[in-house]
């Protein structure tokens, strides 16, 4: 039978229907959920953000799909929160005041070991994966695009010393895991050996029998993909030789074992210093920069990781970004430590002996040579410890704070690195109150007052505030994984009175360029902490630096119970701003102050407050 | 050190086999050079084995069939080389063949089951207590299949189609153990077509058991017997074609089949077979765990080796019309196995290679039958050589040093038979079996064996009668055991033995027949009392604790009932 002219007809109209009956069946990703993305510097000054630290898992869950063993019962499990929530919360945060996002790490993790989950991040296993508890890759650049469309920053926290817990020594070699006591205690001491995270060795883990050692103690890769327990990712950190394979660290004072120990927990120590990691580590976590544009890393645990390390990590991460685009990319580190020259060095541009440096050098396959130039900043972790915990929590003398910032151009790197941020680490140190890490600031006991005037103080000292997420809505857990609370049980309320406090004080630090760029000059510290006057007293200026002729004077009063004053035995504390001068209160515009003919200035301060007095010239009301 | 002359090279058959196959199946009384040194010492039927007891191995031989489970007693240790097949209860006629008349339509049933309560007489239950691949059935388990058929006459064709569904339950019963759960098997779901095109033509498609004449003394059928999922085709040929018409007769009625029509002379069929079969075990599939796709979360299974077994059939028979009821019945039989090369992982990320392998059998039957209640003699001859000699559902083990299962091999002798003559029948059966595994020494699983078991009738008119069975088995395996520490009968020391374990049984089977007597009628209603006394060496190959290892005489007392009918699977239908 012939086919008619007509008949055609329908047979093509048939066609084009079903053409596109399934051309809307298509499935559309967003835009810019796929395929390449244009890097772009969003920073200008480092110091005009402020900081909000987020874990992922706890800030806000958008995404019920990517609630996978989520068991929000125990605070150690997965608890759903997700890329998409934090991109839904970016009102609250703006509104907040916050300017830059540090999210916890992206990369997949060890789901689930020894009862615990990897919700926090930090137990990495393909540092080329995104945490599909998270989201996808088009989520989070969906949430790091929306962020950057309002002006906000993202952080993205990084591991480059240990990965999670991915294999085990086999020290008796038999091939399999054990977790055995050795000794009868009479004759010989009970020894607790578990293959999974034995003692330091500074020979590396022995493997031995009941006849005695019989060399090192081979390494073998868990493979459980229901936990996620499978050889790491990128290929290199599959290499037992990748690792320095040591054991655990217990005395964190032996610079073998800060450096080459694993992590307590069983998380294995990179050989930060062989070629081929520091070239994965640079790759694998540039990329993640490449795909989303974050803007900057918060590097974990940098000082179990050698200097040398940093060098080659800095340095190459800002060469590769700068050819794409992106400068002013800032890189801080964590050393918990409360000792500021070991936190410190990690700043520091001093380039090690010319051997030393040759040897780094080796790693270089560009061509472009290592520098002293390290990092950007550091998480100020003696700040925390001599000033928010000694004085604002504790009451102690105001005087460890001037000591402590008096050192500050010694012991931190005072040049801005090539290709960096432009600032000086001296001065985009990140200042903070807690963390994930120790506890909340409240649950020392330290009353809402005390916090308020702790935070008045990380949003006028030299550096850029970082709010742990929680502090606006007041929590008080203890130490980790308490520390770690769920946000949206709160109800993201923005009537807490923490909350309107950091929206105050950080619009006056956007207002007051003082706050952010000026130099600091202590006016005031006191060595008392009792009942005298000046106990609890401390004040400093902002002015000069980068700030211009903006100036700010900033006073404190940490004692708890009295009122004190910048005084001691009737002389009140000299100024450098110009006799006649009339201050007003930043945050309460009918508080006025007039410097003396002598240059001092007299105020009193109720117990747990503060003032930020600004020129009246330069005053801004309604904050 | 092992006795000369009596274990012999895995490889090394041929001649020797025939002669020590005798000799094994020969009383230990009778044998004029002992094929193991005599025992060490008397052995108390209640002491302790004087050396750990051999470890039980996977099946050996050739598992046709599920075995239906045995009673709730300690396992049977030592051959557990051939899950039994249910019961055969036609043997040695010709067979219904497809020139036959079409089968009139509609449905049907039918089944073949067995059921027992039966005691040890120490208040344990009964229990198998064969040594051998095929045993004396007498002491077998409960097992129970159910047929439903659906036969169609197609007029327009002329062709007619049976679909067979066949449910088996094997032991333990609900009754027995409270459990409200099954044992359950679909043993043939197949559909065929006969006549379609060409008669005498037959085609198949399915799940089904493919298998001849048995031996029903021992519950076995010792040349073909194949349980594969695939297709087959058949050709029935009548030489003579006595009085049989071509077509069905006039005025015949559509869907009614036409009457039977008597079908003797020459006849010759062929039949070709193709099957899969995939044992549930790491040598044919392996899953493994790896990382969901495309990042997603947890664990997905991976079957890293998925290989499946391709058997192949072909048998072509032939019988000869002796006078008008007579015949002899010969056979030629053939099977190919088989299995593609694979990958395994032995640990994560390291893979094993399991090359390709193969196997054969060749087999032979010649029969003859009187056409007179059920008297018939059958002659068996078969061997398998490679991956056919451990069977379609058995996973090889021991194998050789290629990792496959080359060079193993199996030989089988065998006769069975009834005779009935007035009040009297005798039933008969008996097997050499001489399997080698692939691995290159003799071992555990290396095993000569045989039985004979001869079982006579005496019936009380049609209403019943009593059986007496009695059977001798013996088995060799490939494995020597150390001396026990007490000297020998002669006081001397005695040193390592390669040693032949002995069975020996009678039992007593008065029955009801409501059928009418013969040896091969049922149902039946029955008491069984079997009498097994075990030598020594028969009670070493049960582990330690185990009380077959301990005592040397067992009973089996039993009362139960056996009955077959319309199954298509047993010549019925």
């Amino acid at each position: 039978m012939r086919t008619t002219y007509a008949s055609k007809k329908v047979w093509v109209a048939a066609l084009a229907v079903a053409l596109g009956a399934a051309n809307t069946g298509c499935m559309e990703l967003d835009e810019g959920a796929e395929g390449e993305i244009e890097l772009a510097t969003h920073v200008g000054d480092w110091r005009d953000e402020v900081i909000y630290q987020l874990l992922v898992d706890r800030f806000a869950d958008a995404d019920e799909g990517n609630n996978f063993r989520v068991d929000t019962s125990a605070p150690g499990k997965w608890h759903g929160g997700d890329w998409l929530g934090v991109e839904q919360k970016l009102d609250y945060l703006q509104g907040l005041g916050v300017t830059t996002l540090w999210i916890s790490p992206v990369v997949k993790n060890v789901d689930t070991d020894a009862g615990y989950d990897g919700y926090h991040g930090y137990w990495q296993q393909d540092l080329t994966a995104v945490n599909p508890h998270f989201g996808d890759l088009p989520a989070l650049r969906s949430m790091v695009r929306a962020a950057h469309d309002r002006g906000m920053k993202v952080i993205l926290d990084i591991v480059t010393n240990h990965m999670g817990q991915l294999f085990y020594y086999d020290i008796n070699l038999n091939g399999e895991p054990d977790d055995r006591v050795a000794g009868n205690g009479i004759t010989s001491g009970v020894t607790h050996l578990n293959e999974y995270d034995p003692d330091f060795d500074p020979r590396g883990v022995q493997s031995f029998t009941s006849l005695g050692e019989s060399g090192p103690a081979p390494i073998i890769f868990n493979y459980d993909p229901a936990s996620n327990h499978v050889p790491p990712l990128p290929e290199v950190l599959r290499k037992p030789e990748a690792y320095n394979r040591k054991g655990r660290t217990y005395n964190f004072d032996d610079p073998d074992q800060l450096l080459h120990g694993d992590f307590p927990g069983g998380l294995k120590d990179v050989n930060t210093t062989r070629c081929d990691v520091k070239q994965a580590m640079v790759d694998s976590f540039t990329r993640w920069v490449e795909l989303t544009d974050l803007d900057g890393f918060r590097i974990d645990t940098v000082k179990h990781v050698e200097r040398e390390f940093w060098r080659y990590f800095a340095q190459k991460v800002r060469q590769r970004l700068h050819a794409q685009g992106k400068d002013r990319f800032f890189m801080f580190g964590e050393a918990f430590d409360g000792r500021d020259i070991l936190v410190g060095q990690y700043t520091k541009n001093d380039l090690p002996p010319e051997g030393e440096l040759a040897r780094e050098n080796e790693c270089v396959s560009d061509g472009v040579g290592l520098t002293g130039d390290q990092l950007d900043g550091v998480f100020y972790f003696p700040q925390y410890f001599q000033a928010i915990r000694d004085v604002f929590q504790l009451a102690q003398s105001t005087d460890r704070i001037e000591q402590l910032w008096s050192q500050r151009a010694t012991n931190y790197g005072t040049t801005p690195n090539e290709l960096g941020t432009t600032l000086p680490p001296n001065k985009s140190l990140v200042n903070f109150l807690d963390n994930h890490d120790v506890p909340r600031f409240l649950f020392s006991g330290a009353g809402t007052p005390s916090l308020h005037n702790a935070l008045l103080f990380l949003c006028t000292a030299e550096g850029i505030p970082c709010i742990y997420y929680g502090t606006e809505q007041e929590l008080a857990g203890g130490n980790d994984p308490a520390n770690r609370e769920d946000l949206w049980g709160t109800g993201f309320d923005t009537g807490t009175s923490t909350y309107g406090w950091i929206q105050r004080i950080s619009r006056m630090r956007k207002a007051y360029k003082a706050l952010r760029a000026g130099d600091v000059a202590v006016t005031w510290a006191s060595a008392r902490a009792g009942d005298e006057p000046d106990a609890g007293a401390f004040a400093f200026e902002r002015a000069g630096g980068d700030a211009g002729d903006a100036y700010a004077l900033v006073v404190f009063n940490t004692n708890k119970n009295h009122d004190s004053s910048p005084a001691f035995d009737g002389a009140p504390m000299l100024v450098n701003a110009a006799p006649g001068t009339v201050l007003v209160n930043a945050l309460a515009g009918e508080q006025k102050f007039t410097v003396s003919a002598d240059g001092r200035l007299s105020i009193t301060l109720p117990p747990e407050s503060g003032a930020v007095l600004v020129p009246e010239s330069q005053f801004e009301g309604g904050i | 050190m092992r006795p000369a002359g009596i274990l012999v090279s895995g490889r090394a058959r041929g001649a020797a086999l025939a002669s020590r196959l005798a000799a094994l199946l020969a009383p230990a009384a009778v044998v004029a050079q002992p094929v193991e040194p005599p025992p060490a010492q008397p052995t108390d039927p209640l002491a302790p084995p004087a050396e750990p007891p051999p470890p039980v191995d996977p099946p050996l031989a050739p598992a046709a069939e599920p075995r239906p489970a045995e009673p709730p007693a300690a396992p049977k240790p030592p051959p557990a080389e051939s899950p039994k097949p249910p019961a055969a209860p036609v043997t040695g006629a010709p067979p219904v063949a497809s020139v036959a008349a079409p089968r009139p339509t509609g449905f049907a049933f039918g089944s073949y089951g067995r059921m027992i309560a039966a005691t040890d007489g120490r208040g344990g239950p009964g229990r198998d207590s064969d040594i051998v691949a095929h045993g004396s059935r007498l002491d077998e388990a409960n097992y129970v299949e159910l047929e439903l058929r659906r036969d169609d006459y197609w007029e327009k064709t002329r062709a007619s189609t049976r679909l067979v569904a066949t449910l088996a339950f094997a032991n333990p019963v609900f009754h027995y153990d409270g459990d409200f759960d099954v044992s359950l098997a679909v043993r043939n779901l197949y559909l065929e077509e006969r006549d379609l095109g060409a008669k005498g033509l037959s085609a198949w498609a399915g799940s089904r058991m493919v298998r001849g004449d048995d031996i029903y003394l021992l519950d076995w059928w010792p040349l073909d017997n194949l349980n594969t999922v695939g297709a087959g085709v058949r050709y029935d040929t009548d030489w003579a074609r006595w009085g049989r018409p071509e077509a069905p007769p006039a005025g015949a009625t559509p869907g009614q089949a036409p009457p039977q029509p008597e079908a003797r002379g020459n006849r010759s069929s062929i039949a070709l077979h193709m099957g899969l079969a995939q044992p549930d075990s790491a040598y044919f599939h392996q899953t493994v765990q790896r990382p969901a796709p495309l990042n997603q979360f947890g664990a997905v299974d991976v079957e890293v080796l998925d290989r499946q077994k391709w058997i192949g059939s072909a048998k072509i028979e032939h019988i000869l019309p002796v006078g008008r009821e007579a015949g002899v019945k010969v056979v030629g039989y053939m099977e190919a196995h088989r299995l593609p090369a694979g990958q395994r992982e032995e640990d994560t990320g390291v893979f094993e290679s399991l090359p390709a392998e193969s196997g054969y059998v060749i087999g032979a039957q010649l029969g003859a039958f009187t056409g007179q209640r059920d008297t018939h003699v059958n002659a068996f001859v078969r061997y398998a050589t490679g991956l056919a000699a451990y069977g379609d559902l058995v996973t090889p083990t021991q194998l050789s040093i290629d990792a496959t299962s080359s060079g193993a091999s199996e030989m089988v002798v065998a006769v069975g038979g009834n005779w009935e003559f007035g009040p009297v029948g005798v039933m008969l059966g008996a097997y050499l079996r001489s399997f080698r595994n692939a691995g290159e020494a003799l071992d555990y699983g290396d095993v000569d064996e045989g039985i004979i078991v001869a079982r006579p009738h005496l019936f009380f008119g049609e209403y019943g009668g009593i059986a007496i069975e009695g059977s001798y088995q013996a088995q060799q395996r490939g494995v020597v055991r150390t001396a026990p520490e007490s000297e020998g009968e002669d006081g001397a020391g005695e040193g390592p033995s390669h040693f032949t374990a002995r069975l020996y049984r009678v039992g007593f089977v008065p029955f009801l027949s409501p059928a009418g007597r013969g040896d091969y009628s049922r149902p039946h209603l029955r008491l069984i009392w079997a009498i097994t006394a075990r030598d020594d060496a028969a009670k070493a190959l049960y582990p330690e604790d185990d009380v077959f290892g301990l005592r040397g005489v067992e009973h089996f007392l039993g009362v139960g009932a056996e009955w077959w009918f319309n199954s298509s699977s047993y010549g019925g239908g």
